[in-house]
């Protein structure tokens, strides 16, 4: 029942998959089942749509120098047969020649892009589930590289990474973004807002690190200061406050306790200074609308 | 024409390829055993309490598409997690390039204690109302003479009576959201189309807050008066509704693609504030005697109310698009228009107390924040071997908020007059950059960024309530001096050279220096701070806005060595000085990270990793206002962070006639923090005090075993065992810890999260294609 267009498809991928074919130890037949491999949709490639047409490749050994390589060749290794992938740039214009826009809108002049990243490097197109496209598949995929933040999502505060619950595409854009570090959003804040508009406001008392940047007080891949924090207060809040009343004080081991070694006001430990330190009082500390609450506390 | 596959898939025998070209769908039924109730472990899976749960998934896929087939429909509906708290149901329909419709749900109740928080309040977690029974009694911190009338300071030892220790009980605290979601896109033709999202959280459950009450002052002895302040901590209600859409209009040509988009967010709290009991006090006037400690208040506890996050808005128009002028030029661009609105009454935020009710300005903030974007970006590839890029942002948060004034009774007594302060800012940046390939071996990119903010305030009541400004009467001089820093600007310059070494090895090495100044307002007067303590020591700068020098090196190499092994390791080392007299000093963060990975046979394979991470901060402070000048009270504050990660994982295939699948994986975390406190100059000893903190430390070890075994080509049997081992120290809790708090806290009894998790599951795998 296929049409003209869909049988040409079918034949044009027939000359490559009477050798590549279900015995190949990577999947290739299943990109039958992507999105890739919908026959009735007249936008579907075939195998030379990505490929190229690859004369020298279906030629064969010529001159007993072996097989040559496809014309394009996807990936960042070399493949067990030994061809190099062609250049990242040669191959991610291949996908762009369909993918240019939407997600891929900022592709060009990219981290990724200009540090040639190829879409083939995360995506496994052949695959009937592409990891990058799997919440709880997609982080090792980004872990890769970003071996830094792997090891900040196993630290003892994280967002629920591991978890399998969120995705690093929930906050960032890997193909490219108007917002800092590939964020989605045009900025940290209303990325983060996304799934925390509690702390959006505008509140009545405002707190300025606050208003400007989430990451000037929290870590967002993971800390050993819970929830996510940079630091412990009230040394946190000694980085932009010295003026105010506690904080003109030198707690030193006083913020651990009694337990700790240290005390303060006499033999008492002091409130100021242990637990959550400054916000024990300032709770408010995103932003207080409270006509009481100019100083947090409300 | 060649026979389509999806015939020779049909063929007796060649289940195969029958299995590549249909989809493998599954159910998998069966039983988890956790034998240890841990709210930490079950943070985020669901695992909480000891027990037996459902494992439960599935994931069934079809339509008419599939097998090389002409039609276009594909269906799929998945299940994950069905047992537990941390759920997730997804369904989808579509025709492929015609339309696609989807709904999904998600739940995810994260735990927020490690079931140790005790507290003597009565009120269920996710209600705003915490009180305290009559017969709970008044906490002794305070010291009366005959009488019972306050004549000395002392706070009282705060000892907890028999029946204030009997009120203790424990509550697990959790967040739970849940996510409801629909989406829609349907294609025009090929170049124009609408997309639709929708979502919406349903946030229940709290989490603890601190909260300050106040407590008997001497300032009027013999009476109750507000004074001093005294702390409980509550479970601070998270009932919430978000509702989030995106409505997308998108265009793709042949030369050219735009979206426009809406993007609406819609929060909800159901609460407007939480009130509390006041265990240190009893109700009562000026003229009242303090009651002995332990006995019944002789009127009901005073309440304190404070006010929870409030209900608002965001509205924001996207217009994103691009344009390719060749193969060589590409032109990117994006405009956003925001508003953020916030008009929640004021009604229940905080206590009714002298000076706040009669004097409110305005029953609510009618708050307004206009959030403006503006981005573009060009590319153009000179030659084969040189490509430049340029691109330029602005970012503004107009906070066109009224300022008003507030009167109020602060805790501890203070009568104040404060003037709320809308905040602005608006962020201009500019990069370029080239990459120049030498040769087809390396690479050389060079670039510069330029960063500059620019920070004010709508405050026209704040700027002209200082009254005639001096040295010792800073305030709002202009506009843009309602904060300390109205100006920075940051240049940076950014430098990587790549290097290929044959056909298997990459090398690359990068150097960035990044040069921040700030322009400091020196008598900047901080209206969030108490009226006497308003103004910053002089030479001090808040760490995110002071002048600082950056210098940033990266350097990483990778070998695959043959198409089985591959080796990578990378470091980086960054440095941080900062030009302020008082205030962070300098700090580095350092890494350094390796990968293996081996396939030592067709069926077999592991990989490695470690990491290792180290953070430093180094903080110069002072006690008092020109402390500096003075030499009085002047001290350093150190961090040292440092977090080592190690991992193995294997995969192993083919065992028993190919019937037997295992997987393994294991990773090790052991993160410590600590801060060191030295005197360095005259140091009052009432003060404070030096010396190193306990390490706050954390070690994780994880452990997962899964097997597989394929009894028949629709049968299945899956088995895993997982460990999970955390140990950690804090010296966070030491305050809340029963007969360890310092006076004016009442305890939780939280414990530093720690447990020894064994689980092991089994279930049945029914696949069909």
């Amino acid at each position: 029942d296929l049409d003209g267009a869909a049988q040409e498809r079918l034949s044009k991928d027939a000359v490559c998959t009477k050798c590549h074919d279900e015995s190949e130890t990577k999947p290739i037949l299943a990109i039958y089942q992507t999105p890739h491999g919908v026959t009735g949709d007249g936008r579907t490639p075939n195998c030379q749509s990505c490929h190229g047409e690859s004369a020298n490749h279906l030629a064969g050994d010529v001159g007993g120098k072996g097989r040559p390589a496809p014309d394009i060749v996807f990936g960042s290794k070399h493949t067990p047969a030994g061809y190099l992938p062609t250049d990242p740039q040669a191959q991610t214009e291949v996908c762009l020649g369909c993918h240019k826009a939407n997600l891929r809108m900022h592709w060009p002049g990219s981290q990724h892009q200009t540090n040639d990243v190829a879409c083939a490097n995360c995506h496994t197109v052949h695959s009937p589930t592409d990891p990058m496209l799997v919440k709880v598949l997609q982080p090792a995929v980004c872990f890769g590289c970003h071996q830094e933040q792997r090891a900040q999502t196993k630290q003892i505060s994280t967002h629920p990474l591991d978890a399998g619950k969120m995705a690093c595409s929930d906050c960032h854009n890997p193909h490219g973004s108007a917002g800092p570090k590939l964020l989605a959003k045009n900025t940290v804040n209303e990325t983060c807002w996304t799934c925390h508009a509690e702390k959006r406001g505008p509140f009545l008392w405002e707190h300025q690190p606050v208003n400007e940047d989430c990451t000037n007080c929290h870590t967002p891949h993971g800390s050993n200061i819970t929830p996510l924090l940079k630091s412990r207060p009230p040394f946190l809040c000694d980085e932009c406050h010295d003026g105010p009343h506690n904080s003109q004080a030198p707690y030193g081991n006083a913020v651990a306790g009694i337990q700790g070694g240290g005390a303060l006001m006499g033999s008492s430990p002091n409130s100021n200074a242990v637990g959550r330190s400054c916000m024990n009082c300032h709770v408010m500390i995103h932003g207080s609308n409270s006509p009481a609450g100019a100083f947090l506390h409300r | 024409v060649a026979t389509p596959l999806a015939a020779q898939a049909q063929d007796e025998g060649n289940d195969d390829l029958k299995a590549l070209l249909y989809p493998l769908n599954y159910f998998d039924v069966g039983v988890r055993n956790v034998p240890t109730d841990s709210p930490k472990f079950g943070e985020y899976n669901g695992l909480n309490e000891s027990g037996t749960y459902l494992l439960g998934n599935f994931d069934v896929r079809g339509g008419d598409s599939y097998g090389q087939h002409d039609g276009t429909t594909r269906w799929q509906v998945t299940g994950n997690d069905l047992g537990t708290t941390s759920r997730n149901l997804r369904a989808s329909l579509a025709d492929q390039g015609q339309w696609i419709f989807g709904i999904g749900y998600d739940q995810l109740r994260h735990y927020t204690t490690d079931g140790s928080y005790q507290t003597p309040f009565q009120g269920s977690m996710g209600g705003n109302l915490f009180t305290l029974s009559p017969t709970f009694g008044v906490i002794n911190t305070t010291t009366a003479n005959s009488g019972g009338v306050l004549t000395s300071n002392s706070r009282g030892t705060q000892t907890l009576t028999a029946t204030q220790l009997a009120a203790f009980h424990t509550e697990d605290v959790y967040s739970e959201r849940q996510n409801t979601s629909a989406s829609a896109g349907y294609n025009f033709n090929r170049e124009w189309s609408i997309k639709l999202n929708f979502n919406r959280l349903d946030q229940s459950g709290a989490k603890l807050i601190g909260s300050g009450t106040d407590a008997y002052d001497l300032r009027d002895t013999g009476g109750f008066n507000y004074g001093g302040e005294r702390i409980a901590i509550l479970m601070n209600p998270t009932e919430f509704k978000n509702d989030t859409i995106t409505l997308a209009l998108n265009w793709v040509g042949k030369k050219g693609y735009a979206s426009a988009n809406y993007f609406g967010s819609m929060l909800h709290d159901d609460y407007s504030g939480v009130t509390w009991s006041n265990p240190y006090v009893s109700g009562g006037n000026g003229a009242a005697a303090v009651p002995p400690t332990g006995t019944s208040p002789g009127a009901a506890f005073p309440l304190g109310t404070m006010s929870t996050p409030p209900s608002n808005q965001f509205h924001q128009l996207n217009l994103t698009g691009g344009y390719i002028f060749s193969a060589a030029t590409k032109l990117t661009g994006g405009l956003s228009y925001g508003r953020n609105t916030q008009n929640a009454s004021y009604d229940g935020t905080y206590t009714t107390v002298p000076n706040t009710a009669q004097l409110l300005p305005v029953n609510s903030l009618d708050g307004l924040v206009v959030m403006t974007h503006a981005d573009v970006k060009l590319t153009h590839q000179a030659t084969s071997a040189l490509n430049f890029t340029a691109g330029l942002k602005y970012n503004e948060r107009d906070n066109r908020t009224a300022s008003n004034t507030y009167t109020f009774l602060d805790l501890g007594g203070d009568a104040l007059t404060v003037v709320n302060i809308p905040m602005s800012n608006k962020r201009s940046q500019f990069d370029v950059g080239g990459d120049y390939r030498i040769g087809s071996s390396q690479r050389l990119h060079l670039g510069y960024e330029y960063d500059h903010i620019s920070r004010w305030c709508n405050n026209a009541l704040a700027n002209n309530a200082q009254g005639e400004l001096s040295a010792t009467n800073a305030g709002y001089y202009t506009v843009a001096s309602c904060v300390q820093v109205p100006k920075n600007t940051e240049n940076r310059l950014v430098a990587t050279y790549k290097l290929k070494v044959g056909e298997t090895v990459n090398f690359n090495a990068g150097y960035t220096y990044g040069r921040r100044t700030a322009t400091v307002n020196s008598s900047f007067y901080n209206p969030m701070q108490a009226n006497d303590e308003g103004f910053e020591n002089f030479g001090y700068v808040a760490f995110f806005d002071a002048s600082r020098k950056e210098n940033l090196f990266k350097a990483g190499v990778s070998w695959q060595a043959t198409d089985k092994f591959t080796l990578g390791i990378n470091g980086r080392y960054a440095k941080d000085d900062y030009g302020s007299t008082l205030g962070v000093q300098d700090g580095d963060v350092s890494s350094a990270n390796l990968d293996a990975s081996y396939s030592y046979s067709e069926n077999a394979s592991f990989a490695v990793y470690a990491s290792w991470q180290r953070r430093t901060r180094n903080l110069f402070t002072a006690s008092g206002r020109d402390a500096v000048a003075l030499r009085t009270t002047l001290w350093s504050n150190d961090l040292t962070d440092q977090d080592n990660t190690v991992g193995v994982s294997g995969k192993q295939k083919g065992f028993m006639h190919g019937k037997l699948e295992l997987a393994e994986d294991f990773n090790y975390s052991l993160s410590s923090t600590k801060y060191s406190t030295t005197l360095v100059q005259n140091i009052n000893s009432a003060v404070g005090n030096s010396g190193t903190t306990p390490t706050i430390s954390s070690k994780l070890a994880q452990l997962k075993f899964t097997g597989t075994y394929q009894f028949s080509k629709a049968s299945s049997m899956l088995a895993g065992y997982m460990y999970q081992r955390l140990r950690s120290n804090d010296y966070f809790y030491n305050a809340y810890l029963l007969g360890f708090t310092p006076t004016s806290l009442l305890p939780t009894n939280q414990q530093a999260p720690n447990y020894s998790v064994n689980t092991v599951f089994v279930a049945y795998r029914y696949t069909f294609l």
